[in-house]
């Protein structure tokens, strides 16, 4: 596989090995966080397709410093839009529960401040997600990035889904309670 | 969904912070050190005559009082053994308690600013560290231990109106910078060595060690058993950073008493510098071109500070507060910044500045190991502490039962500061120049620090613990 610098640099040259070396290299992983979001393999490829098109047209200007990253942050951004528009005729599965899960972070009878912009609130949950031990951290974001399953997780970590559960669950609480303290909520 | 900003911010965060999670098990944290740093002051109070024969035997070094510091619960690790859950709910509550002291040193400003332009002020082609904490720290127990004009200069320049006040300030600022939970390391020590042919009044003693967490040892002035244990405290206080300053520092046989402070912080960065990108460039230092190792990162969710004549970026500590980096602008040199009232409330501002916007930062700035020993003596008159330095005028009654001559005979401040990168992770950088400090581009920029700049190092509770000017790193 070719190294993320030298698959930056064909972006910015234009050439269109990009795409081609990006695709083996992290087309999978790629597929894999649409495939989570939308349980649907034709939707999952598109997205994954998608990803390569906006990944084009961002470098240049973009040279992201993890290229992983970068892409699987495209690919998420692009598959929840595609979850959202679709929402609406089918609702369920495993996804739908991370995201109701991540309603918990939200109080009963108030909302995100309109005000507050998504990079901005991207901030404050850095510096949340620093102050968190590690495994914790990253069990969080295995399920509200990656939208792992419970089980995924398990199995990556080798925990009991009892545990996995209550460390979400302690988590999201800490979440909430910093969220408010930063009146993110109106 | 209510939670749609929620789920996109979640995507936006921190590339290093996905990063980790590919890997299939967590290891344990490795606590690496990224930015350490040190100072001391060593305040000796001398008198005009030898004391007279001291006792006939060799006298061990012994300790009157050791300061007992808030006990904290270590950083929790070791999310899979039994008892995580006990330990972090412990590690947390100590953090709380810490956390109801801040705020307190908000006034400092005004000492701050002023301490800064005059400590920092004429380092010509040399670099400086000063410890703003660590003086206001010794000065507050200098405060204690005078009275008088002696006293009311000190309070002047701390900007308290009495000694009552002070104190209550001066214990508040002690715990509110105080850690020691393995993670981070933030301990502003202090200790007072005693001679053992002096009576003291045992009063002030214990309000040093009762509010200032100050330790009392007691000895044979100019012996070398009090010396080497005095030396050996230092190094313990300061990680031996400062050893070298430390060797030559001893107590001369008619010193009554020598206050010393020192300040440790160890910090890991927020997301640490890969080695990987630290690259060899040029610094552009004023005594000449110096090849220089850089360190590399992109802030994805930066600020970017700016005055009228410097531009500021920072960069978080893990679980601490934060490292200021202020470049001059091209053409303006750092001892007029240091002249420079905007400038100078930038340094303890702790980003609270209205000039200020969100972007993503390249940053690029030298790795450095920059120390400095300042003899504040004649900073300190300067300020209008001036009193305690003449025999004639000083008031040390709250220190001694018997009236006799003495005053301030030396004051010394040894500083060090070391960063460095630590950890690994991918990154890419693209380099452009920075002129001027001017409006900020609309959402990128590179902040390279390759000329002489300024920095700061704040606590937990924002408060400066060093200030340092870096003119060959």
């Amino acid at each position: 596989m070719m190294d993320d610098e030298r698959i930056i640099d064909l972006y910015w040259q234009r050439k269109e090995a990009a795409i081609t070396e990006t695709k083996a290299k992290y087309g999978r992983r790629c597929y894999a966080i649409a495939y989570n979001i939308l349980r649907d393999r034709s939707d999952a490829e598109e997205c994954e397709n998608d990803t390569y098109m906006d990944a084009w047209n961002s470098m240049p200007p973009h040279k992201p410093t993890a290229l992983a990253a970068f892409l699987g942050a495209i690919t998420r951004r692009i598959s929840l839009d595609k979850w959202r528009r679709k929402a609406a005729q089918k609702r369920g599965g495993e996804f739908t529960v991370s995201l109701n899960e991540l309603e918990e972070c939200i109080p009963d009878g108030k909302g995100i401040d309109d005000r507050i912009t998504a990079a901005s609130l991207a901030e404050v949950l850095n510096a949340f997600l620093y102050t968190l031990p590690e495994t914790e951290c990253n069990i969080f974001l295995r399920r509200y990035w990656h939208f792992d399953s419970i089980n995924a997780i398990c199995a990556r970590y080798g925990f009991g889904q009892s545990k996995v559960k209550m460390m979400l669950l302690r988590t999201r609480e800490k979440l909430l309670t910093y969220l408010e303290k930063e009146e993110i909520f109106v | 969904m209510k939670s749609d900003k929620l789920q996109d911010a979640i995507g936006m965060v921190n590339a290093d912070l996905v990063e980790r999670t590919e890997k299939s098990k967590t290891k344990h944290p490795k606590f690496k050190w990224t930015a350490a740093v040190a100072a001391m002051l060593a305040i000796a109070i001398g008198i005009g005559a030898y004391l007279g024969n001291s006792s006939p035997f060799a006298v061990k070094a012994y300790a009157l009082a050791e300061a007992e510091y808030p006990t904290m619960a270590g950083y929790p690790t070791g999310e899979m053994l039994p008892g995580f859950d006990d330990r972090y709910a412990a590690w947390r509550e100590d953090q709380k308690k810490q956390r109801a002291y801040r705020g307190a040193g908000e006034n400092l400003d005004g000492f701050f600013a002023a301490t800064v332009s005059e400590f920092l002020g004429g380092a010509n082609s040399e670099n400086r560290v000063y410890s703003p904490l660590n003086v206001y720290m010794a000065l507050a127990m200098l405060a204690e231990i005078t009275d008088g004009e002696s006293r009311a200069q000190i309070l002047d320049l701390l900007d308290a109106d009495s000694i009552e006040t002070l104190r209550t300030q001066a214990h508040s600022v002690w715990n509110a910078n105080y850690s020691d939970d393995g993670a981070v390391t933030s301990i502003l020590a202090s200790s007072l060595w005693l001679n053992e042919d002096v009576a003291f009044k045992q009063e002030a003693l214990d309000t040093l060690a009762k509010n200032y967490y100050a330790s009392s040892y007691r000895g044979e002035m100019g012996s070398n058993e009090l010396n080497r244990a005095l030396q050996a405290w230092m190094n313990k206080q300061t990680g031996g950073l400062l050893k070298e300053y430390i060797s030559g520092i001893e107590l001369t046989p008619n010193t009554v008493m020598s206050l010393v402070t020192t300040i440790y912080f160890q910090a890991k960065w927020g997301t640490e510098f890969s080695r990987s990108q630290t690259v060899d460039k040029t610094f552009h230092a004023a005594s000449g071109d110096v090849p220089c190792k850089f360190m590399q990162q992109t802030i994805t969710y930066g600020s970017y500070y700016w005055g009228e004549h410097f531009s500021a970026v920072n960069k978080s500590l893990k679980n601490s507060g934060s490292m200021w980096f202020i470049l001059p602008d091209e053409g303006f040199s750092i001892q007029e910044l240091l002249t420079d009232s905007e400038a100078l409330a930038f340094l303890s501002s702790n980003g609270d500045w209205e000039n200020c916007k969100s972007l993503k930062v390249n940053l690029s700035v030298p790795k450095f190991d920059v120390k400095s020993k300042l003899d504040l003596q004649t900073g300190l008159k300067n300020l209008g502490v001036t009193d305690c330095f003449d025999a004639d005028t000083a008031d040390f009654t709250p220190l001694v039962t018997k009236e006799q001559p003495l005053w301030l005979s030396n004051v010394e401040h040894g500083a060090r500061v070391v960063i460095d990168e630590e950890g690994v992770a991918a990154a890419a950088y693209t380099e452009m120049r920075l002129a001027g400090a001017a409006m900020p581009p609309e959402e990128e920029i590179d902040f390279v620090v390759d000329r002489p700049f300024l920095f700061v190092i704040t606590g937990s509770d924002g408060l400066p613990l060093f200030v340092g000017v870096v003119n060959q790193p």
